[in-house]
């Protein structure tokens, strides 16, 4: 039977962190972007809601949430602030994995990213050039009680500040998706922070080279780790970069027309015009259709947790991409001047919905299109 | 041929020594102006090295282009696009402001003589203060006022997204003198640096892109000029018959719009070529069906870059012919930026994260060339010209 209607759980996680959003994290955008990380104050505020990182309570943690859940709280943490929503939940989205699928060596990280604000682990994902997880270079190869972990990482939150990584790769030999812990500090690890980026610097970004080995058991759930079961887990962290774009762009339309509404030219309010209102209305039918597909993709992942739904994500991935830089565009673009200095904050959701399109970015499901 | 869409040869030649020239010597210097909010300090050496002259104060003695067959707006047109192709850092330092094109454009012969012929010899930099805190677009609001006191005028109000208004030697300001008259009542005044209640509020705004060019904020605090500051009258008041008046002047400035066109689709067109460049390198990386697609992506952008080049020097080739026609000018700087915003994007998408890395410039331009569409006349504004053209002042 359809039915779409939110649960009275899922409409309270997306009130609480909409306030969350508007009180702790938008105030704090400007300082975790010039400091390149997120205040502690903010990141304790964001640990306490269990929401960015879900684990289950028998490892000490909140739940987990399902992932129509997840997204909601990632669309509504992202309204405050893309880049400090992103590191939250790209840190917690390694406890989410280590705790899904790792066995003891993993329970203590589990553990010490629960209990300790200062903690950060790097997922270590994306590859770019639109590979798909099936298609992943890097490395994971299990000979005796070691493994051998060989690639370059892009997108990496947390670049030489995680205390370790979480890789994702395939066993060479069988294409099984393998995910694999690795120290930071071990010899063969190298990561390059870069001069900086358009946006997103609260999650510290950079690339990450691995050729290193590391005992047999930093394999997250051991030899026999169902591939079908790492993947769809890994399905979610991809949507989730989808919500975050998602909520910054939902944040600089709202933004924008709310500035529509008080802006004076002509004789009236700039939101009479049509060529000020309909661009913002045709931005709102793209992002609703967006929160949809999302929650579409997000309630498949809940309900068939072995099924391939990589097709699916990167579909609302690829919709994403487009829409919400071009959401945030015309925001921009609303404000026109205004929108293009600091005193305002919509040239950070500007930059923002860019740089989140290039992480998990595939060629050939789009192509290039022109404005006019 | 019947017609020719191409420059002559030796203009096209000339565009390709400013290109050597602006990607072997601006280039260098754009991340540094970027972080610094501010031209490094041997920005003027930098210029110096220009082989060639453009008419810049800055570049061998002002020297003017060489005279090509296409006319003095088309070969600005080069002189943008290549320039910009290095970085757009130097845009301001090719010109000295526009302050003095409007003293030439709406002043008598007296003040042109005064104001605008030491400016054209000199190259010192002047200003333009329209734009305030409460309105852009819709200019009849101009809120700053000038009130006649004896033989001067009180110019008083806030003026905001006044280019090099911090180090100008005089700015052009914008008052009205009646408000009951709305937009009929607003005039032009010169207001010389350093004229007591002349303030300079905010030297640089902090802004998404183009950080070094300062954009500043100013005060005009019971600032007092003499009578004969107010452009198109003696001192006595008599309005003097100028070549076209207020709207000639409007229509001149308006026809330097597809300039900013032609910025956007410089940045634009280095991000292709540096994109392609690197993709190309990589190319072993990516699956045979991406690889398709990215060569049909490269190949969609230069159509679309071509595209905006059309209408730019359609525009600009009619001014040289003498046509001042807004609504040229309005299609040419309405069409090009947006789909220039989209090919950057494109590009930084295509090279994945390592994209929008300040390692590479692209995420810069991308900054950058998001003003294309505001200043100047926003996106809007070009349209509503456009839709003038064909539904007469009905459209809006």
């Amino acid at each position: 039977m359809f039915d779409i209607s939110l649960s009275e759980e899922h409409l309270s996680v997306a009130e609480m962190c909409r306030s969350i959003a508007t009180d702790v994290l938008y105030p704090a955008a400007r300082q975790a972007e010039a400091d390149g990380s997120v205040p502690s104050s903010v990141w304790k505020v964001l640990l306490e809601t269990g929401l960015t990182q879900p684990v289950a309570e028998e490892l000490g943690g909140a739940g987990v949430p399902d992932a129509v859940t997840q997204m909601i709280a990632a669309e509504n943490l992202a309204y405050g602030d893309p880049g400090i929503a992103l590191a939250a939940l790209w840190n917690g989205a390694v406890a989410y994995v280590l705790g899904q699928h790792g066995e003891a060596t993993h329970r203590q990280q589990v553990s010490d990213l629960l209990s300790r604000a200062d903690l950060r682990a790097g997922l270590a994902f994306y590859e770019g050039f639109g590979r798909e997880l099936a298609e992943f270079t890097t490395s994971v190869t299990l000979s005796g009680d070691e493994v051998r972990v060989q690639g370059r990482k892009v997108g990496v939150p947390f670049a030489g500040t995680a205390e370790f990584y979480l890789v994702v790769g395939a066993d060479p030999e069988t294409g099984d998706v393998r995910l694999v812990t690795v120290p930071a500090a071990a010899a063969g690890v190298t990561a390059a922070r870069g001069s900086g980026w358009l946006a997103l610097d609260a999650a510290g970004l950079g690339t990450v080279e691995f050729d290193v080995t590391v005992p047999a058991a930093n394999l997250v759930g051991g030899q026999e780790a169902g591939s079908a079961a790492l993947a769809a887990t890994l399905q979610r962290l991809r949507l989730l970069t989808a919500a975050v774009q998602l909520g910054a762009a939902q944040r600089a339309v709202d933004y924008a027309s709310k500035y529509a509404t008080e802006r004076v030219a002509f004789g009236q309010p700039i939101a009479a015009f049509q060529g000020i209102s309909f661009p913002l209305a045709e931005a709102q039918m793209r992002l609703e259709q967006l929160r949809l597909e999302i929650a579409e993709a997000a309630s498949r992942l809940d309900g068939e947790a072995f099924e391939d739904h990589s097709p699916t994500v990167a579909a609302v991935v690829s919709y994403a991409a487009d829409v919400a830089p071009e959401a945030s565009r015309t925001a921009v673009q609303t404000l026109g001047g205004h929108g293009f200095i600091k005193d305002h904050p919509v040239e950070i959701w500007y930059r923002s919905c860019a740089a989140l399109s290039t992480l998990d970015f595939d060629p050939a499901t789009t192509v290039f299109s022109v404005a006019l | 041929m019947s017609l020719s869409f191409d420059v002559s040869k030796p203009l096209a030649d000339y565009g390709h020594v400013l290109r050597d020239w602006s990607v072997s010597q601006l280039r260098p210097l754009a991340r540094q102006a970027d972080t610094d909010h501010v031209l490094p300090d041997n920005w003027r050496d930098v210029m110096a090295t220009c082989p060639v002259g453009v008419g810049s104060p800055n570049i061998r003695n002002n020297e003017p282009p060489p005279a090509f067959d296409e006319g003095y707006w088309l070969t600005h047109l080069v002189i943008h696009e290549n320039v910009s192709y290095g970085d757009l850092w130097v845009i301001p330092k090719m010109g000295n402001g526009i302050g003095h094109l409007v003293v030439e454009a709406m002043g008598t012969p007296e003040q042109v003589e005064k104001w605008y012929k030491p400016i054209a010899e000199s190259g010192n930099v002047t200003a333009f203060a329209l734009t305030e805190p409460g309105f852009g677009s819709d200019t009849s609001k101009v809120q700053t006022t000038a009130t006649r006191d004896g033989d001067n005028w009180v110019i008083n109000g806030n003026k905001i997204y006044c280019t090099q208004g911090s180090e100008c030697e005089y700015v052009v300001v914008f008052a009205t003198i009646d408000k009951s008259l709305g937009g009929k009542g607003i005039n032009a005044f010169v207001v010389p640096a350093g004229t007591p209640g002349f303030v300079v509020v905010k030297p640089n705004e902090d802004k998404l892109g183009i950080t070094s060019w300062s954009t500043s904020e100013l005060l005009f605090d019971n600032c007092v000029i003499p009578a004969e500051n107010r452009l198109g009258y003696d001192a006595a008041g008599s309005k003097v018959s100028v070549k076209g008046g207020q709207a000639a002047a409007l229509t001149a400035l308006s026809v330097n719009r597809p300039n900013m066109s032609m910025m956007a689709i410089g940045v634009a067109e280095a991000s292709v070529d540096i994109a392609e460049e690197r993709l190309r390198a990589d190319r072993a990386g990516f699956s045979a069906q991406r690889w398709s697609v990215i060569e049909t992506d490269l190949y969609r952008m230069r159509l679309a870059l071509d595209r905006g080049r059309r209408v730019v020097f359609n525009a600009m080739a009619k001014v040289d012919g003498g046509e001042m026609d807004r609504t040229w000018a309005a299609i040419g700087k309405g069409f090009p930026p947006q789909t220039c915003e989209r090919v950057v994007r494109r590009c930084m998408l295509l090279l994945g994260p390592d994209g929008m890395s300040k390692d590479l410039l692209l995420e810069k331009w991308y900054r950058d060339l998001k003003i294309m569409d505001i200043f100047e006349g926003s996106g809007q504004v070009q349209r509503i010209i456009v839709g003038r053209s064909l539904m007469g002042r009905i459209a809006g």
